[in-house]
């Protein structure tokens, strides 16, 4: 049995059937129990571990719907709504996933009706059933209060007042009702009755298509996995034809024998309908993975394609320009897949005068994917480094003329260089839109040393506001 | 005699074979391996990137082949402005002429050129800066740059790069001499260049001179930039012109070292062989003390014994 610190004590959180047999109930205090039962072996509660198993469960439970949400600690939403004719009917869908996971040890109960609330409540205070809408009211009705998902101070002022079962609440005039205990107790009740609509919000985003394959005989080898891949991809083609695009961001779904789950996604630079492609995406994204160990075998694979866009059907030229920039887009791709999408950078210009601010770095499979704004083209510009530090580096031992001179010898990197020829100063003032108050305006030069290496530093500050000087290298110039 | 040709034949027979098994053309085996190389040699002229100066040129045969490998190195990490000038400098002049059109005409159609850092350059040198991109005439969108964690990720993707022929020029850097890129994947990186007919660059940051696959290697090192004149020819004190770097070719066809130094014009984005700074009149230091003596036509001071090196010993 569990116990954490609820409300200051140790109280139990779980227990076991034996623990039941002993009369214990979650909720009890740790002594209460020990008094009861001497020999008993607790354990401290671990959240985030029960979190991690119910993800997984939920994980499994995948293969049954995509549209899943988690509830509280220990439950799961599944909307079934269209999925029930692919495992032959609403009860042996119920039946299926009950006795699975039953196998895998887990003590279950599962209820389907039309909505959240009442399946709920069905599945933890009643037996495990499928509640059609016309005999709604009179399950419901007998059930407990605490059977509406409300918290337990509201539960507990209900049952004073003698309003002990769904049926009670029912009969009581809303409006006294709303009064005494706010609208949480009419919105559970409306929701239970399926009055009032609840949506359940999915774990994960829903794909916009996807396919897969089951398999009797589960597999284990790359091979196998990306052929498939391909045919599962080949699946997909027709929907996505029909839907005029192409996919952006795919996903392959492995649904391991033991009920663990591997997802594998793989971006393209460019809207995709090319069956290799797809599959090669994934050859690279398989080859890269460490920690997919195959075990006894995948049983399902699923292929979703998350992300897409419009597919421009493109006359293709006898020009080479076609040619090259399809393979520039299947470099990218496989780059990608491979190594992530920020492996691979362009550059983007900005409109900035502060030097670092000028460029940013944009994934390649993002810019190739979009028009990219013309760089801005600022005339009469001196001259820039060749190589920028992203963090300035500190110069110290500095000698340099005041107020506004450059330095005559500095030391960077415990080398100390003597200053032939400078250039400057270039004054870059602060953008005051975007900086606070102690971005400082910077005086830049350009020197030579004496053997011949030229840099690019800057001062920050001003002489006259502070005598200490910072000085700071930015650039290697050719 | 006899026991050798039939050898002989027996290899060409299993080559055969595999060829056709890979698919390949099997036409290149008909005659020794070597004397195939020599055909094809012959028969298609590999097309070069001239620099624009007569006597680098010359000795590279009329310029960089287009599809091949040649290295860039540095000695130390605080040459890195000038090798990365230099290499720059050359992916500029090919990203121009890869088009046969004009620099104002190419625009829109320029290859990219994809620029494969090392960590520790980075960490020692920085980035290439995107607004310093445009004083070598390249426009920061065309510039692809990847950052791989492990040599082994850099060397797949400069193959990669290479293969996919969407690059201009495919310039790898490496900082000192890592054990694992050593001749066996510099050759397998030049058959990848000759076959795809892209070019290779290996940028080698502070590391020793090592047996590669590269057709050339570039020593460059940092020189006191070019004066300023200004229009009546009086020299403008105190700034600093074009950046110079000297060169040394350490590995062509031609024995002799060649040793020169060179200077980027930004406006005209060319290379120029430099003219001696003339000495300025200003009271500071002279750059260089000492005399600046050329790199030895013989390479050593007394010569070695023969046949007791084959290759440099391997730096890493």
């Amino acid at each position: 049995m569990c116990v954490a610190h609820i409300d200051n004590t140790l109280r139990l959180v779980a227990c076991d059937d034996e623990a039941m047999r002993w009369g214990l109930r979650s909720g009890q205090g740790l002594a209460e129990a020990r008094a009861i039962c001497p020999g008993v072996i607790v354990i401290d509660e671990d959240q985030a571990a029960d979190r991690r198993l119910l993800e997984a469960v939920a994980d499994w439970c995948d293969r049954y719907t995509p549209l899943l949400a988690l509830e509280g600690k220990n439950g799961l939403f599944l909307d079934i709504t269209g999925c029930t004719h692919l495992m032959g009917g609403e009860d042996c869908l119920l039946e299926d996933i009950l006795k699975r996971l039953t196998q895998m040890g887990f003590e279950v109960r599962g209820a389907i009706s039309s909505s959240p609330g009442l399946s709920w409540a069905v599945c933890r205070h009643d037996a495990d059933r499928i509640v059609s809408d016309e005999d709604r009211e009179e399950i419901l009705a007998p059930l407990p209060v605490a059977a509406l998902r409300l918290d337990p101070k509201t539960v507990a002022a209900l049952q004073k007042l003698g309003l002990k079962r769904v049926g009670d609440l029912m009969r009581t005039p809303r409006a006294p009702l709303a009064r005494r205990f706010g609208s949480e107790v009419l919105l559970r009740l409306d929701q239970a009755r399926g009055d009032d609509e609840e949506a359940i919000s999915p774990r994960r985003p829903v794909a916009s298509l996807s396919a897969e394959r089951r398999l009797a005989e589960p597999i284990q080898s790359e091979e196998d996995i990306l052929f498939l891949t391909r045919q599962i991809a080949q699946c997909l083609l027709s929907g996505l034809e029909a839907r005029g695009v192409g996919g952006r961001l795919f996903e392959l779904v492995l649904f391991r024998v033991d009920g663990q789950v591997f997802r594998l996604s793989a971006g393209a630079s460019r809207p995709l309908r090319d069956v290799e492609r797809i599959t090669a995406l994934f050859s690279q994204r398989l080859a890269t993975l460490q920690d997919l160990e195959a075990g006894f075998g995948f049983e399902i694979l699923r292929l979703n394609v998350l992300h897409h866009q419009p597919f421009e059907n493109i006359q293709s030229d006898l020009a080479e320009n076609d040619r090259r920039h399809l393979s520039l887009s299947t470099f990218v791709d496989q780059v990608s897949a491979r190594f992530g999408p920020d492996c691979l950078q362009t550059y983007q210009l900005r409109e900035s005068h502060i030097p670092e601010r000028a460029e940013c770095f944009v994934p390649a499979s993002e810019a190739l994917g979009r028009q990219m704004p013309k760089a801005p083209r600022i005339l009469n510009r001196s001259e820039r480094p060749v190589r920028l530090f992203r963090v300035p580096e500190p110069l110290e031992s500095f000698a340099a003329e005041i107020p506004d001179g450059p330095p005559t010898r500095f030391r960077w990197r415990r080398l100390t260089h003597q200053v032939a020829r400078a250039e400057g100063p270039e004054r870059l003032s602060p953008e005051w839109w975007l900086d606070d108050d102690t971005a400082a305006t910077r005086d830049y030069f350009r020197l030579e040393s004496t053997a011949g290496y030229r840099f690019w530093i800057f001062r920050k500050g001003l002489y006259e506001r502070d005598a200490q000087q910072h000085w700071f290298m930015h650039g290697l110039f050719a | 005699m006899a026991g050798k040709a039939v050898a002989q034949e027996t290899v060409f027979a299993l080559r055969e074979t595999i060829a056709r098994m890979e698919g390949r053309d099997i036409r290149m085996f008909d005659a020794s391996d070597d004397r195939a190389e020599e055909i094809l040699g012959t028969q298609e002229k590999r097309r070069r990137l001239s620099l624009g100066i007569d006597v680098l040129d010359e000795a590279l045969d009329g310029g960089l082949p287009l599809d091949g490998l040649t290295e860039i190195r540095s000695s130390a990490m605080k040459d890195a402005g000038a090798a990365s000038a230099f290499t720059l400098a050359i992916a500029s002049l090919l990203q121009k002429q890869g088009n046969g059109l004009s620099a104002r005409q190419a625009g829109e159609n320029e290859l990219p050129i994809l620029w494969i850092a090392d960590r520790l350059a980075v960490l020692e040198a920085g980035m290439p800066y995107a607004l310093g991109l445009q004083d070598f005439g390249m426009a920061p969108e065309t510039f692809l740059h990847a950052r791989p964690r492990k040599l082994e990720e850099a060397l797949w993707l400069a193959e990669a790069a290479v293969a996919s022929g969407a690059f201009a020029m495919t310039i790898l850097e490496v900082s000192g001499n890592p054990k694992h890129f050593g001749l066996t994947e510099s050759r397998r990186l030049s058959l990848r260049a000759r076959a795809s007919g892209r070019h290779l660059l290996v940028l080698r940051q502070a590391g020793e001179e090592e047996a590669s696959s590269a057709d050339f290697r570039f020593l460059v090192e940092t020189a006191p930039a070019a004066n300023r004149y200004l229009a009546d020819g009086a020299l403008l004190g105190g700034s600093i012109g074009h950046s110079v770097f000297r060169l040394t070719l350490e590995r062509s066809r031609n024995p002799a070292l060649l040793s020169l130094s060179l200077e980027w014009n930004s406006h005209d984005r060319r290379l120029l062989v430099s003219t001696p700074a003339k000495s300025d009149a200003s009271s500071r230091p002279a750059a260089h003390s000492g005399a600046r003596l050329s790199a030895s036509v013989d390479r050593q001071g007394a010569p070695e014994k023969m046949g007791t090196r084959l290759a440099f010993h391997r730096a890493s």
